[in-house]
C-alpha cells in the first residue's frame, strides 16, 4: 500500500470515528457542557425565576454562601445523611446479595422481593413510610400501645427524623446495588471456590480471600453511585419532614430548590449547586483514587 | 369511487357536527389554578352552593354553578395544586408557558408578582363589569392594589382564631357567667389558666401545628409582637425587628406554653385538628378557615367535640392585634392569551364576586361591606363570637418575599420546643435569617 492510500485510509478512519462520536458529542455538549457554563454565568447574577430581572453581581452570591448558616447546616445534614446511608446501603446490599445468590425457588422469590421496592416512585415510598412512622395512626402505634409506651413521633423528633429518612432510603434503594453485587458474584470463577473447598477453607476465609477481592471493582462502583445518588437526596426529606424539625433534615438540594423556586433567587441557588457539585466531585474522586491505589 | 364519495361526505358531516356541537357546549375553556384541595367525589356534581361545606366544597360548587349557568359558553377547568407546592408551580408556569387564566393568590404574596408586572391590571375591567371596588373594606382593597392599580379581586380576610371545646373549659372551671370561655388578658393569665386547665382535665390546654411545616406559632409570635407595638418588618421591607426586648417576651411566652406542657409539641397540622375534634385539646389555634368545618363536625355528633365555640385571639399585651392575610383571585399576565379567554376569566371573577357571601360561609370574613352588613351574614353561626377579629386583623407590610421571610422564621422558632434552643438564640437566628432575605429585596 502506498503512503498516499494509507493516509487516505487514515483520514477515512478519523472521519468515521468523528461521525460515530458526533451524536454523543452533540448530546453531551447540549445537555452537560452548555448548561454547566450557563449555570456558572447565572451564578454570577442576581437572576430571578419569573420576570426579566438579571443583574451582574460578580461573586456576591458565593460570598453570601460563605456566610449563610442554613447553607452550612444543609451541607452538614447532607453529609450526615450520606454517612448514614452509603456504607449501610453497600453493606446491606452485599449481605442480601450473598444471601440470595445461587439456585433455588425461595432465593429467586426473595431476589424479586428485595428488588421490588426500587420500582416505586419517591412519592409512593414516602407515603408508605409516613404511614408506618406516623405517631397519630401509624402502623407502629398499636405496637407502642401494646407495650404501654406513648407512640414516638419519628418524623417530628429532632434526633430520630434523619435516621427515619435514612431507613426509608435504604428500603427503597437497596435493590439496585444488590442486583449489581449479584451480577458480580456470578462472574467469580467457580474453580476458586472448588479449590478453597479442597483446602477446607472456612466460610469467612472464602469471603475475605476470594469473594470480596473478586468483586472489589463492583464495591467501588456501588460506593461511587451511592455517593453521587445520596448527595442529591431531595424527595424523601421534602415530602416527609419538609426539612424539619428545626432544620435537622434540611438537605442541600432541598435548600437549592427552595431558594430557586420559593424565593425566586435562581442566581444564588445556582451558586449553591456549584457548592454541591464540588462536594460530590471531591468525594467521588477520593473514592476512585482510593480504589485505584489498591490496584497498584 | 362511489364508496369513497360516501366516506368523504360522512367525514365532512362528522367534522361539522363535532365542531358545532363542541362549540355549543363551550366556546372557551379557561384554566383555573387553586389550592383548597380536591373534593370532586363529594361535590363534583353539586351546583347548589348552599349544599356545599368547607373551602373545598364551596369553591368546587361555585365553579360548577358558573359552568352550568354562564351564557357566554365559558368553562372553567380546575387544576388543584397541593398547598405546599402551589406558589412554586404557579411561578414555574411563567417559564413553562402554561400560565393559568385565573389563580388564587394570598395578599402577602402579591407584591412578588405585581412588582414584576406579572399580573393583569384589573381596575378598568372591574369598572366595566360593574364590580364596585368601593364596596371592598379598605384593608382588602389595599391588599389587592399596588400604587393606583388594582391587581386582584379580594375574596376574604382570614385571621387566627381560638377554636374552643366548651365541655373541657367547663371541666376546667374556665367559663364566664354568660357561657363564654374565660380567656387570658395577660401573659401571666395565659400560663396560669393553662395550668389550671391541665390540672383539672389532664389534657392539653392548647393544640396547634407545632412542627416545621405550617408555622402556626410564627403567626402567634407576630401577633404577640404587634400587641406590644412592634412591627416585625418595617413598612419599606428593609429592616426586621425580631431580636428585640418585645421579641424576647413573645418568644419566651410561646416557649413556656410548650415547656410547661400546656401544648403538645408533636402535632402536625392534620394531627392538631384531629386532636381537637377528638376532645384531646381545650383550645385549637387555627384560622377562620376552620369554623364551618369544626361546626359541622361538632353538630354531626360523630366526634368527641360537642360544644364548639369560637373566640377572638386574646389580647395579652397592650394593643389589640392578630395575624391576618387575604385570599384573592388574579389573572396572571400572559401576552398570548386571547381576548375571548380574558373576557371569560373576567366573567368568572365577576361571578365569584357576586357570590362572595357563599365563601364567607367557610368562616372567612367577607371583604364586601354589603355582605358584612347583610342579615344572612350576621345569621351565620359563631360570627358574633369573633366579630372583633375584623377590626384587629394585622398583616405584614406588602413587601416582596414574605414567604421566604416566614419560612426563615419557622424553623428557628420551632427549634425552641423541638430541640431545646434558648429563646434568645432562636431570635438571633431568626433575625439574621430574615435580614438575609430582606437584603435581596428591591
Amino acid at each position: 500500500m502506498s503512503a498516499n492510500s494509507l493516509k487516505a485510509a487514515h483520514r477515512r478512519d478519523v472521519l468515521a470515528a468523528y461521525l460515530f462520536l458526533a451524536p454523543f458529542a452533540v448530546i453531551y455538549a447540549t445537555f452537560l457542557v452548555y448548561p454547566f457554563f450557563k449555570g456558572l454565568w447565572i451564578s454570577l447574577h442576581d437572576w430571578e425565576l419569573a420576570g426579566n430581572y438579571r443583574e451582574y453581581i460578580g461573586f456576591l452570591n458565593y460570598e453570601d454562601l460563605w456566610l449563610d448558616a442554613i447553607f452550612w447546616k444543609a451541607v452538614g445534614n447532607t453529609l450526615n445523611f450520606v454517612a448514614m446511608t452509603v456504607p449501610t446501603m453497600t453493606a446491606l446490599a452485599l449481605v442480601l446479595a450473598l444471601a440470595v445468590f445461587g439456585q433455588g425457588r425461595l432465593k429467586g422469590v426473595l431476589r424479586s422481593v428485595f428488588f421490588m421496592s426500587s420500582v416505586f416512585s419517591v412519592s409512593v415510598v414516602t407515603l408508605i413510610w409516613s404511614m408506618v412512622l406516623s405517631a397519630d395512626n401509624g402502623l407502629l402505634v398499636p405496637l407502642f400501645n401494646m407495650i404501654g409506651v406513648k407512640p414516638i413521633n419519628f418524623l417530628g423528633h429532632p434526633t430520630l427524623a434523619m435516621p427515619s429518612i435514612a431507613l426509608t432510603t435504604l428500603w427503597w434503594g437497596v435493590g439496585l446495588p444488590m442486583a449489581l453485587f449479584l451480577a458480580a458474584l456470578s462472574q467469580i470463577p467457580p474453580e476458586l471456590y472448588e479449590a478453597a473447598e479442597l483446602d477446607h477453607a472456612g466460610r469467612f476465609t472464602v469471603l475475605k480471600n476470594i469473594t470480596l477481592p473478586s468483586i472489589r471493582h463492583t464495591v467501588l462502583l456501588v460506593l461511587v453511585l451511592q455517593i453521587v445518588g445520596q448527595f442529591q437526596i431531595f424527595g424523601q426529606a421534602h415530602l416527609m419532614t419538609q426539612g424539619g424539625p428545626a432544620n435537622r433534615t434540611r438537605m442541600l438540594v432541598q435548600y437549592i430548590y427552595e431558594t430557586s423556586f420559593r424565593d425566586w433567587q435562581v442566581g444564588y441557588a445556582t451558586a449553591m449547586s456549584f457548592g454541591l457539585f464540588i462536594l460530590m466531585l471531591g468525594f467521588t474522586m477520593a473514592q476512585l483514587w482510593l480504589g485505584r491505589k489498591g490496584d497498584e | 369511487m362511489h364508496k369513497t364519495k360516501t366516506l368523504q361526505r360522512l367525514a365532512l358531516a362528522t367534522t361539522l357536527m363535532t365542531t358545532l356541537w363542541g362549540g355549543a357546549a363551550h366556546a372557551v375553556d379557561i384554566s383555573f389554578f387553586r389550592f383548597f384541595g380536591d373534593c370532586k367525589t363529594e361535590y363534583g356534581e353539586v351546583t347548589d352552593v348552599s349544599k356545599a361545606n368547607g373551602e373545598c366544597g364551596i369553591i368546587t360548587a361555585l365553579t360548577n354553578k358558573f359552568n352550568a349557568e354562564n351564557t357566554i359558553g365559558a368553562k372553567v377547568v380546575t387544576q388543584t395544586v397541593d398547598w405546599g407546592a402551589y406558589y412554586d408551580l404557579l411561578t414555574a408556569t411563567y417559564s413553562t408557558g402554561n400560565i393559568p387564566d385565573v389563580a388564587v393568590m394570598h395578599a402577602s404574596v402579591m407584591p412578588n408578582f405585581s412588582d414584576r408586572d406579572l399580573l393583569t391590571p384589573l381596575s378598568k375591567s372591574m369598572a366595566d363589569l360593574g364590580i364596585d371596588t368601593k364596596d371592598f373594606v379598605p384593608a382588602a382593597l389595599k391588599n389587592a392594589s399596588s400604587g393606583d392599580e388594582v391587581y386582584a379581586l379580594p375574596y376574604d380576610l382570614h385571621a387566627l382564631l381560638l377554636h374552643v371545646n366548651m365541655d373541657l373549659m367547663k371541666q376546667a372551671g374556665l367559663v364566664n357567667a354568660d357561657g363564654s370561655p374565660v380567656l387570658p388578658k395577660s401573659p401571666e393569665e395565659l400560663l396560669a389558666q393553662g395550668k389550671q386547665f391541665k390540672e383539672k382535665t389532664g389534657k392539653y390546654y392548647i393544640g396547634s401545628e407545632a412542627q416545621s411545616a405550617e408555622g402556626m406559632m410564627v403567626r402567634v409570635f407576630d401577633t404577640f409582637q404587634w400587641q406590644q407595638g412592634v412591627d416585625v418588618i418595617s413598612g419599606d421591607g428593609k429592616t426586621a425587628s425580631i431580636n428585640t426586648a418585645e421579641g424576647l417576651n413573645a418568644a419566651k411566652l410561646v416557649s413556656s406554653i410548650f415547656s410547661e406542657g400546656l401544648a403538645n409539641a408533636a402535632l402536625d397540622y392534620p394531627g392538631s385538628e384531629q386532636a381537637f375534634l377528638n376532645g384531646e385539646t381545650g383550645i385549637l389555634i387555627n384560622g377562620t378557615w376552620g369554623v364551618d368545618n369544626y361546626d359541622t363536625q361538632a353538630k354531626s355528633g360523630k366526634v368527641a367535640l360537642k360544644d364548639y365555640r369560637v373566640a377572638n385571639f386574646p389580647q395579652v399585651y397592650a394593643k389589640p392585634a392578630v395575624w391576618a392575610d387575604s385570599h384573592m383571585w388574579v389573572i396572571p399576565k400572559d401576552d398570548s392569551r386571547s381576548e375571548e379567554k380574558t373576557q371569560a376569566a373576567l366573567a368568572f371573577l365577576k361571578f365569584l364576586n357576586d357570590n362572595n357571601f357563599q365563601w364567607s360561609r367557610t368562616g372567612h370574613l367577607s371583604v364586601r361591606q354589603s355582605v358584612l352588613n347583610s342579615d344572612e351574614f350576621k345569621a351565620l353561626p359563631h360570627r358574633a363570637e369573633f366579630a372583633d377579629t375584623a377590626n384587629n386583623a394585622t398583616a405584614l407590610p406588602q413587601i416582596q418575599n414574605q414567604r421566604a421571610v416566614y419560612n426563615a422564621m419557622i424553623t428557628d422558632f420551632n427549634a425552641m420546643w423541638l430541640t431545646g434552643t434558648e429563646p434568645q438564640a432562636a431570635l438571633e437566628a431568626m433575625q439574621s435569617g430574615v435580614e438575609r432575605v430582606l437584603r435581596r429585596n428591591r
